[in-house]
């Protein structure tokens, strides 16, 4: 009777149909947990046990599927499939973790970054320039979050006339990073590039800001051949793609602020730059006039000069002239004599104050 | 950036740009200084005009990211 009721198994077979079970009942599960004895294998294989208060569950990954460093005492979620083994060893096949809580975030980021700092991924070397005036840019955030509707708005306000390809993407969870890194990829392939990317995300948990500490993601960033702008988080928030990223913006909202400038300030710094040309032209101008003056005044000292030069002379022939004056030799008591000068010729004598008549008696050479 | 009578407005700061320098150059001259700020005046309007008129061009493409 026994027999008719159980079936009967081969090992094989028990352990396919009991994996099969577990598939059909948790086909992907979330499991929380500490870690404990993790090692790496041959740089390929992950081991390492979850454990809480109550027990503990072997796990297995490999290292490509690690991306983000744990050790042990970290808590973390693993994202796993249950398997038995045909070793009869229950564990759990993950797909993904992350660590949970703040320490475990913490931790996972500081053993990444320093890791990645190593590799010089973030030295200031490597950060290349932004455009000043973009044509095209490309974003890559979700549609739907505030994050990106901030941005949208801000360029609008602040420029026109760019060519936006927005991706699409979840900016949070585990399939976030992934979903990231299609996207550059991407955009890095177009025949024709977008000037930079911009990667952008609101606020959130740590926990929600995880997804920018994924290892393959930074590198990605790190590797663009686009130039990157990412603004994540608020203003405090740190992520290790903001620091692989050629420049950081400390928001979506900063990150609009930086790749485009503001419109009314151009407006407001072109009137300012043509008005100030009038200064120049008006100090030109009074330049001429100065010049112009002093040209007038050294003309008219000319000619000033040459009148007074005139009068001098005038007054100088005058003198000449008066010393000439007959009137005024005669008047120095000389005399002028008039008619045929020899003996029994009758002359006249002019002085100053008379006019003689008298016969010559006597004429004798000197 | 949109093109606008054949020049962008990049172009058209740079061309502004040279027009203001002129004023500060060696090359200055009374005789032309009022064409040449006219001209900048007027280019100025222009890329005021274009700069308030312009509108983005926001795509959202139609690739999807959530699929290997």
């Amino acid at each position: 009777m026994e027999n008719t009721r159980n079936p009967l198994f081969t090992v094989s077979d028990f352990i396919a149909l009991t994996n099969q079970t577990l598939e059909y009942a948790y086909p992907s599960v979330e499991v929380e947990g500490e870690v404990a004895s993790f090692k790496i294998n041959q740089d390929k294989y992950v081991f390492f046990d979850l454990k809480d208060g109550g027990g503990s569950i072997g796990c297995f990954m490999t290292v490509w599927q690690l991306r983000q460093p744990i050790e042990d005492g970290m808590k973390i979620i693993v994202t796993a499939t249950p398997k038995l083994t045909q070793w009869g060893k229950f564990s759990l096949t993950v797909r993904a973790l992350r660590p949970s809580g703040e320490g475990s975030l913490k931790k996972s980021f500081e053993l990444l970054k320093a890791k990645l700092d190593k590799e010089g991924l973030f030295s200031a070397e490597r950060k290349r320039a932004l455009p000043a005036l973009p044509q095209h840019i490309a974003v890559i955030s979700s549609t739907q979050a505030a994050g990106y509707a901030d941005f949208i708005k801000i360029i609008n306000d602040r420029w026109g006339g760019l060519k936006v390809d927005v991706a699409h993407v979840q900016v949070q969870g585990t399939d976030a990073p992934d979903q990231i890194i299609r996207a550059l990829k991407y955009f890095n392939e177009q025949e024709t590039l977008p000037e930079v990317i911009v990667v952008i995300r609101g606020g959130g948990s740590a926990d929600d800001l995880s997804a920018f500490n994924d290892e393959l993601l930074v590198r990605e960033i790190a590797t663009s051949r686009v130039p990157t702008l990412v603004g994540v988080g608020h203003e405090t928030d740190e992520s290790l793609a903001d620091l692989a990223a050629d420049v950081r913006a400390a928001t979506p909202s900063n990150a609009a602020q930086i790749i485009v400038p503001d419109r009314q300030e151009i407006i407001r710094s072109m009137r300012y730059r043509v008005q100030s040309v009038l200064p120049r032209t008006t100090q030109a101008i009074e330049s001429k006039r100065v010049e112009l003056g002093e040209t007038l005044q050294r003309a008219l000292d000319a000619v000033e000069r040459q009148v007074l030069r005139a009068d001098e002379q005038v007054v100088r022939l005058r003198q000449v002239l008066t010393q000439l004056d007959p009137h005024v030799i005669l008047k120095r008591g000389y005399g002028l004599i008039r008619g045929e000068q020899k003996v029994g010729s009758h002359i006249e004598i002019e002085t100053y104050r008379a006019i003689i008549r008298a016969k010559v008696e006597g004429y004798d050479k000197k | 950036m949109t093109k606008n009578n054949d020049s962008t407005i990049q172009e058209k700061i740079t061309t502004l740009d040279a027009l203001v320098a002129w004023f500060d150059s060696d090359d200055f001259t009374l005789e032309i200084a009022l064409d040449k700020f006219k001209e900048a005046e007027t280019l100025a309007e222009e890329i005021e005009r274009n700069l308030s008129s312009l509108k983005n061009d926001i795509e959202v493409v139609k690739q999807k990211f959530d699929q290997v």
